[in-house]
């Protein structure tokens, strides 16, 4: 708990005027700002009125104090949660402080970041009329200077993907055209980037916030893409040799746990020796999976980047006896040997010519082993992905007729749903809840059918699903010559039984966080620890592995391998939006045939045109996507830390200050006027951004086909004094804005015509008038009536039609260029929110109450509680300093008051 | 100039894909946004969002005077490879 005399919310003009002042006097202030700078809505100002100040000028002073004062500790990018009141009348708060993903304190402000992101969004700074990234700087003259990383979690893609590749990052990369460094991202979690781009079952689309509008992006073909694009540039991974560290780590097994845990451990300069028992490295990706998914050329390429670093494998190598590899020298070991056995299928005949197992079989086809499956006609027994491959293998093997049995529904296939389809396209048929009951004997020792039973589904066994069980007397046969069967694989871990712990089905035992497995120096990963599961699940296993033997070798702690931030909430994403545009759907990926007769690549790649109409519809869920082009550019080492995590402080202070300022009324709320409708109709916010030296275009342009306008006309009173919207109220500073805009345009633009539409102009301030008076003399056109509607021309140009009373008070019409909307202010009801137990009373405007405003400006209905600036009623820049010092005579004058023993 | 509006987020979410297109036109010479809508066949009103982003980040920027027409013309930047 750190203690502070006062809080003050919101460093606007107010805020910032009450925290310097109070300082001043002496008082320990903490000063909380929500946005990433100081400063609030003046800063963003052009000029201030009436003597055409630099709001800038004035503004800055004032910002670099509220940083630098000693008695005033600011919290930028910080929000505070609930104010309570606490012990002896003082109030407990949090204020969280969000991450910024940077370092303060070494942060130059270069701005490097913010110019290699690779994610744009809406720029808030310029009232939306730009685009910033999600890598920025509030704004040129921000204090503190400092860049933030916008992340609103993890972008689901991301976060689903068990391999932990930046799902986000690559399809951010490859649409702004960085093919070579979306590459590098992926292999910056496994050399397997071809592989992946074709063989992996995509769970980042089925996580794509994209899919409940029209269907998700092609997230795994994009990797495709880009290693193609890569791997005919270069042979290997494109990557500077790490210098080796001196430590030694052996792999068994070369599947996709153990290559990508080699060529994490290679780039830290571990020497990694791999052992392969098989006559070729690559486990399932060489020698299950079929080519027409994943061509043998392909594997190579990705084994390639491994062996680039100098990791040397050994094939034809099996291991039995670990404890001699340790005493060889190896400080760790890693056993990664996948599930290479097949599970029998445990009926009679099954030891006829012609049954064979689904593994062996697609091994014996990828070692060019010369299967002929001529005439035969073939029955695949299973429903998982080795089912497919082998169904569809033996079609290519000229097999006259593949049929698949299945004991369940097609719905419960493991296999995924995109085999499965493709498997039925290429002419196999499906004879769902079946189960075979014997293989049938030709009487000379060959198979020549298959004996099933039809399967019905009983209770559900403890897995969950439903436990078939045979229908009686409802067996039937199917003729053939050749079963293969693919109903489930196994470890082969019995010659390491005696040095490591196995699982009642075959699987070793290890230790779920760290991967070890027996002795210390023993880790295990892939699916010879999960059991059969999927490419990219044993990739993230390798991954974690590397990452714990490394630390496991330095000595240090086995922890820290996750680090994502939460999942973003996809309907909150989806919110960000009113509307989406429907994308045109990418043309058919695959060419299937209904008799393939060779193992030609079905799936077709992507033109670079696809691929950018592909990632080009990217959500960024997350907003950052993790693409680490911010982490490249940033010449200051460790500066951006994307493992930065919100901190929450508990603060106790003897009294609050309220300055959280305006909104401004949302011009669209006045339909008539076609603010977000016609491009060319604009707020006087926006106007302000376009006039300042920090304008978001390079002059004054319309928005809608950047032209320079001119003929402007400005509507004053644009959800002020209107009922109609809910707001009587002036809001004492548009007319006068626009008599500063009005002056500020006829400086830049001297040929435009600039109309007025008002009611009455109200300047009652000093020099106000006169300053009214100026405009007119320089040329500005001051008409009294209110505009009743505004339309837009097919050019863009927009007709006003409004109530000309000088002139015998009838309709006319006028045609402009631009037209500005002077909108009025709002109360911020984020000021009630910060005390949870209700108890800020609000007048009947929705503004901070002020209790006794005559006598005692800036007293709230809680003792001790004050309001400065516009939180309490529309004030201009000079009125809410004024505001702010009564306010600060109140908080000191309390503050005094309470030392005084009762 | 009178196309339908798309979601502000969706608009400025595409200048990432929009760049090498609007670069790519460009080359050509100095163009205005109409121009460069018309050969990329997008509303104008999108265009000039990508066009001053690619201005604000450096890919691009006006040529000094604007046309009779009150258009600016913008040209490419010419980018050192990295």
């Amino acid at each position: 708990m750190t203690d502070y005399d006062v809080l003050v919310v919101g460093a606007g003009i107010g805020g910032m005027e009450s925290a310097l002042k109070l300082g001043d006097m002496g008082y320990r202030v903490l000063l909380v700002e929500k946005e990433a700078s100081v400063g609030g809505k003046m800063i963003l100002l052009s000029k201030v009125f009436p003597t055409l100040d630099c709001a800038s000028c004035i503004s800055t002073p004032k910002m670099a104090a509220s940083i630098h004062h000693p008695n005033v500790t600011t919290l930028t990018y910080s929000e505070v949660g609930g104010i309570t009141r606490g012990s002896a009348g003082r109030f407990q708060a949090k204020v969280t402080r969000k991450a910024r993903f940077v370092n303060e304190t070494t942060c130059t402000g270069c701005q490097l970041c913010e110019t290699a992101c690779t994610v744009a969004v809406p720029d808030q700074f310029n009232a939306d009329m730009i685009q910033r990234r999600a890598a920025y700087i509030a704004f040129p003259q921000a204090v503190p200077k400092k860049a933030v990383i916008e992340r609103a979690g993890s972008s689901p893609c991301s976060y689903t993907c068990p391999a932990g590749i930046q799902a986000h990052g690559y399809v951010s990369l490859i649409r702004s055209g960085e093919y070579e460094k979306a590459f590098q991202l992926v292999l910056d979690a496994t050399p397997l980037v071809g592989t992946l781009g074709r063989a992996c079952y995509a769970p980042c689309e089925l996580e794509c916030t994209r899919g409940s509008i029209e269907g998700p992006l092609p997230i795994r073909r994009l990797k495709r893409f880009i290693a193609d694009i890569h791997y005919d540039k270069f042979d290997g991974p494109g990557i500077e040799i790490p210098e080796p560290n001196g430590h030694k780590v052996a792999i068994v097994g070369t599947g996709p746990a153990g290559l990508t845990a080699a060529w994490q451990l290679a780039r830290k300069g571990y020497g990694v020796k791999m052992f392969e028992a098989a006559p070729k490295a690559g486990g399932f990706l060489r020698l299950a999976i079929p080519a027409y998914r994943l061509p043998s050329e392909i594997v190579e390429q990705d084994i390639a980047n491994v062996t680039a670093l100098g990791v040397e494998i050994a094939t034809s190598a099996p291991v039995q006896d670990l404890d001699s590899l340790h005493e060889e020298g190896y400080e760790a070991v890693l056993l990664a040997t996948g599930t290479p056995l097949s599970t029998k299928l445990g009926v009679p005949g099954d030891e006829l010519d012609g049954v064979l197992s689904g593994v062996a079989f697609l091994r014996a086809v990828k070692l060019g082993e010369g299967i002929d499956l001529a005439d035969q006609r073939v029955v695949v027994i299973g429903g998982g992905n080795v089912a497919m491959d082998t169904a569809r293998t033996a079609r290519r093997l000229g097999a006259r007729e593949v049929t698949v049995v299945y004991r369940r529904t097609r719905s419960e296939m493991p296999a995924h749903h995109v085999e499965a389809d493709d498997t039925e396209k290429e002419g196999v048929r499906f004879v769902f809840q079946a189960a075979p009951v014997a293989v049938l004997d030709d009487g000379r020792g060959a198979t020549r059918g298959l004996r099933c039973s039809r399967m019905a589904p009983a209770k559900a066994g403890a897995s969950g699903r439903s436990r078939p069980e045979p229908v009686p007397g409802s067996e039937f046969e199917i003729a053939c010559e050749v079963i293969i069967g693919a109903i489930g694989m196994a470890p082969d871990t019995d010659g390491f039984s005696a040095q490591v712990r196995t699982n009642p089905n075959g699987t070793l035992a290890v230790d779920p966080e760290t991967l070890q497995s027996g002795s210390a120096w023993l880790f295990a990963a892939g699916d010879v620890v999960s059991g059969a599961s999927d490419i990219t699940r044993a990739t993230g296993q390798g991954q974690r592995a590397a990452h714990m033997i490394d630390r496991w070798i330095r000595g240090l702690q086995l922890d820290g391998f996750d680090l994502r931030l939460p999942v973003v909430d996809k309907d909150q994403v989806l919110a960000r939006q009113k509307a989406y545009r429907l994308a045109v759907p990418l043309d058919p990926s695959e060419v299937l045939s209904a008799a393939p007769t060779d193992f030609r690549e079905v799936e077709l790649p992507m033109t670079e045109a696809e691929a950018h109409r592909g990632a080009g519809l990217c959500l960024d869920c997350g907003v950052c996507s993790e693409c680490g082009e911010c982490v490249d550019a940033c010449p200051v080492d460790d500066c951006i830390d994307l493992r930065a995590r919100d901190q929450v402080l508990d603060v106790e202070v003897g009294a609050v200050v309220v300055a959280t300022g305006f909104k401004l009324f949302a011009a669209d709320l006045k339909p008539e006027y076609g603010y977000g409708t016609f491009k060319n109709v604009i707020s006087g916010t926006q106007m302000d951004r376009l006039l300042a030296p920090t304008r978001p275009f390079n002059t004054i342009l319309r928005p809608g086909d950047g032209k320079v306008p001119e003929r402007i006309a400005y509507v004053l009173c644009t959800g002020s004094r209107d009922e109609t919207v809910g707001n009587p109220l002036c809001s004492r500073f548009c007319c006068m804005y626009s008599i500063k805009q009005n002056q500020l345009i006829m400086g830049a633009l001297p040929i435009a015509d600039v109309t007025v539409h008002y009611m009455d102009i109200r300047a009652p301030g000093k020099r106000y008038d006169e300053f009214y008076e100026q405009a007119k003399a320089m040329g500005a056109n001051y008409v009294k009536g209110r505009v009743a509607r505004i339309t837009e021309k097919e050019n863009g140009d927009l007709v006003l039609r409004y109530e000309d009373i000088e002139h015998g008070g009838g309709l006319v019409e006028a045609e402009y260029d631009l037209v500005v909307l002077a909108v009025g202010v709002q109360p911020n009801s984020d000021a009630q929110a910060l005390f949870p137990e209700g108890d800020l009373a609000v007048d009947e405007f929705r503004y901070v109450a002020e209790t006794d405003e005559d006598a005692n400006p800036g007293q709230t209905s809680i003792p001790g509680v004050y309001v400065a600036g516009a939180a309490s009623g529309a004030k201009d820049i000079a009125d809410s300093i004024l505001h702010a010092g009564s306010t600060v005579a109140q908080v000191a004058a309390y503050l005094e008051h309470a030392k005084v023993p009762a | 100039m009178n196309a339908p509006n798309r979601e502000l987020r969706e608009i400025v979410r595409e200048e990432p894909v929009m760049r090498a297109q609007i670069l790519g036109i460009l080359r050509d010479g100095p163009r205005t946004v109409p121009e460069i809508a018309a050969a990329i066949g997008s509303p104008t009103h999108e265009v000039v969002f990508w066009v001053m982003g690619m201005r604000r980040y450096g890919h691009l920027r006006e040529v000094k005077g604007a046309t009779d027409e009150g258009y600016f013309r913008y040209e490419a930047i010419d980018k050192e490879p990295a």
